[in-house]
């Protein structure tokens, strides 16, 4: 036991003084060993060095894989849209579209007078709820050379009586040269502004006192045909030459029907015998563009044909119209706005022929002048005054007596495709009893189907 | 005197014909113009029918854009029914057969991309002024700009075959310009990727396909029908649920709605340039997208 402990003894001198040894020599006899430490702590800095920059490496390379992989999806979707492109297809069917007008008022005067101060086919002219006009349109291109279209219209009378119209047909040319182009078949004659629209375009739910008078109720259209002219001015110049029926109920002021009175004057039968007793009609229509946000029309009408209180008599009508539209450079659906229109017509209208002891000429003129200002989103306030007088002693004719009338309304566009409309008439009348009559109306109007495509 | 005669009718006849050499093109939006022009440039004459600073679809046929059409030889237009409440009365009073539905010079750009917000299933128009055909706006997304200068220079190139290789490079130029410019402009836009923004219009859908941020809600509640008081209030719930911090608008929208929307969440707006010449110094198709970046990235604040 002792032994062992001896011997473990002098094992531990022995280690000790070889450990002495080796820590005393070691550093002579390796002197690589000397910078160990100091060999370490470089070594660790290059691996952290290296390790950074591999890890910079790494980002680099991950940045790049990125971007290849943008750069691929891109190219993808750039492929995906660029190979095979879809033809979403034009739509050159048959266009149809119904678009109905109704109103609900009251007057203060009664529904005889109403019928006299409402002459227009289209006016709310009874104390209650009028139908005033549905109108199914439809239109297309025929083949390369025309496009057609059809409007037919549904009323129904004081008497609660369906009326279906022919209201227009008509097809126009697509392929002329020059500038030219033909209209032909029933058409409204294009005679100022407001004559050729349709009353779902107007901006009044009535239509002004002088139109009812010259051209009857249901405005001035007729079978016939004109060609019109687009000349090569620096400005739009447009010229309109047309000829048409003169004989027919919507064709008032020229060859009326049997036994209607104009001014004490019996209306006999007179048919068109030849080319000169037709209806001419001449238009010339400027336009120019004062600025991006402004546009200004500016025509000119005249009308010549026979008229039916004798076998020679002739009636001539001319007009002069202005429409001047505003809206700025931001507007959101056309809004806001600021338009006036107005409108200045005049008939001379010989009553009998030469030589017939009653024979006089009766001239009528008027004009109606309207502003509209869009002056929110979707609303419109409108503003119209009209004036309308003729020649000689009629106190008491409602077709000839000096008449005026103020209007106000108030336009509410739900959508693109339906709008609510109030309207407050003072008129002054001088036929009236009581000189004066209010009227308020409520009109409602709704559009279905195609979109309607419409001129300025 | 009647050789004078004989020359003037002659020149009445043929003069103008011939003083006119360049083609001349009638857009019906800025953006077309601006295409066209980088690819034909002085080859040809454009005008667009339309300023910029409205919204097309609501343009009207004025006589001034008759003569156009009536004078052009090229017509490009939008398309999906982007112009249909004024162009067809526009066709029919130009009286230019060539322009017309069918006509070579008549080019619906519609037709060179794929349109999104193709309506699926049933549709009427209780649900608002929806374009049966798709989305028309999609001009707002930089790659169907290459599609439709492809289809403006292969049009170009069957009207007047001479300069043919003129604008087949001037396409190239034009595409490797854009590719370009949509990767920088991708970058740019990069914090938008993923996030959810409102829209006044369902009109910007492509530029959120583009740039692939989410549009999860429109202040209109159904297109082309104005906001009410309950909407706009459904909105700020939606703006605080969804997190929505963008509210993305074309100038030409009334402001009070996202004025009231900011208000009541803080919700940023931009007003981004929607067309070519809709703001000021956007002058071409590449300084629209370059307005749009530049709007996005101030009302984003990154």
């Amino acid at each position: 036991m002792n032994n062992h402990r001896s011997n473990y003894r002098i094992f531990r001198k022995k280690l000790g003084f070889t450990l002495a040894l080796l820590t005393i020599y070691l550093p002579i006899f390796s002197p690589n060993l000397v910078f160990a430490e100091s060999e370490t702590n470089s070594l660790l800095t290059e691996i952290k060095k290296q390790l950074k920059k591999l890890k910079n490496e790494q980002a680099v390379l991950e940045k790049r894989l990125e971007e290849i992989e943008d750069k691929e999806k891109t190219r993808q979707l750039m492929t995906q849209t660029t190979s095979q492109p879809i033809a979403n297809g034009s739509d050159n069917q048959l266009k149809i579209g119904l678009s109905g007008l109704f109103a609900g008022g009251f007057s203060s005067v009664d529904n005889n007078d109403l019928e006299n101060l409402q002459a227009g086919g289209h006016d709310p002219n009874r104390n209650g709820f009028t139908v005033q006009n549905v109108e199914l349109s439809i239109n297309s291109t025929v083949d390369p050379y025309f496009d057609a279209q059809a409007n037919i219209i549904f009323l129904i009378d004081q008497d609660g009586e369906t009326v279906v119209e022919l209201e227009e047909a008509f097809f126009t040319t697509r392929a002329l040269s020059s500038g030219l182009q033909v209209k032909a078949g029933q058409y409204f004659t294009e005679f100022g502004r407001l004559n050729p629209m349709h009353p779902h375009r107007w901006d009044f739910v009535d239509q002004p006192v002088i139109l009812s008078r010259l051209f009857g109720g249901d405005g001035l259209r007729s079978q016939g045909a004109r060609v019109s002219w687009l000349m090569p001015t620096d400005w739009y110049s447009e010229l309109i030459i047309g000829a048409q029926n003169a004989k027919g109920e919507t064709v008032a002021s020229f060859l009326f029907e049997e036994d209607e009175v104009i001014a004490g004057h019996l209306l006999g039968e007179r048919s068109a015998r030849n080319f000169s007793d037709l209806l001419f009609s001449a238009r010339w229509l400027n336009s120019v563009d004062f600025s991006d946000s402004t546009s200004f029309n500016f025509g000119l009408s005249g009308l010549s044909g026979p008229n039916s209180s004798g076998k020679t008599t002739n009636t001539s009508i001319v007009g002069a119209d202005a429409f001047l539209k505003w809206h700025p450079d931001y507007s959101q659906r056309g809004f806001p706005f600021v338009s006036w229109h107005t409108e200045w017509l005049s008939r001379r209208y010989e009553a009998n022929d030469r030589g017939n002891f009653n024979r006089e000429v009766l001239t009528d003129s008027g004009f109606f002048s309207q502003l509209l200002w869009g002056f929110e989103l979707d609303w419109i306030a409108g503003l119209r005054f009209e004036n309308t007088h003729a020649n000689g002693d009629n106190l008491l004719d409602p077709l000839r007596d000096k008449r005026r009338r103020l209007s106000a309304n108030l336009t509410w566009r739900l959508s693109e495709f339906s709008k609510l409309r109030l309207q407050y008439n003072r008129d002054w009348a001088e036929h009236l009893e009581e000189d004066t009559a209010d009227s308020l109306i409520l009109q409602m109007e709704f559009s279905l189907g195609s979109h309607m495509a419409h001129k300025f | 005197m009647r050789f004078t005669t004989k020359t003037l009718i002659f020149v009445f006849f043929f003069g103008f014909g011939a003083a006119h050499s360049a083609i001349r093109i009638v857009a019906t939006t800025q953006d077309l113009a601006s295409i066209a022009q980088s690819i034909g440039g002085e080859k040809i004459e454009v005008q667009s029918l339309t300023s910029g600073t409205r919204d097309p679809h609501f343009a009207e046929a004025k006589p001034s854009m008759i003569r156009k059409v009536f004078k052009a030889d090229l017509l490009l237009l939008v398309g999906a029914d982007m112009e249909i409440g004024w162009l067809p009365a526009l066709l029919q009073s130009g009286r230019n057969s060539d322009v017309q539905v069918g006509g070579s010079g008549h080019l619906d750009l519609s037709n060179s991309v794929r349109l999104l917000d193709k309506p699926q299933g049933a549709i009427d128009r209780s649900m608002g002024d929806v374009h049966t055909k798709g989305n028309p706006h999609y001009w707002l997304d930089p790659r169907n700009g290459i599609n439709m200068s492809k289809a403006i220079a292969e049009r170009l190139s069957e009207l007047d075959p001479e300069n043919k290789q003129f604008y087949q490079s001037q396409q190239i130029v034009f595409e490797n310009k854009l590719n370009q410019k949509f990767k920088e402009w991708r970058n740019l836009l990069s914090p938008l990727r993923g996030q959810s923004v409102i829209a006044y219009h369902k009109s910007l859908i492509y530029l959120a396909d583009a740039f692939e941020f989410n549009i999860v809600g429109e202040v209109e509640p159904k297109p082309g029908i104005a906001p009410s008081a309950g909407q706009l209030n459904h909105l700020v719930d939606l703006i605080r649920k969804e997190n929505v911090s963008l509210l993305i608008m074309e100038p030409y929208y009334e402001k009070r709605s996202s004025e009231y929307l900011s208000k009541q969440t803080k919700i940023n707006v931009a007003v981004l340039p929607q067309s070519v010449k809709s703001m000021p110094n956007i002058e071409n198709y590449f300084d629209l997208f370059d307005g749009i970046v530049l709007s996005l990235k101030k009302a984003g604040g990154f």
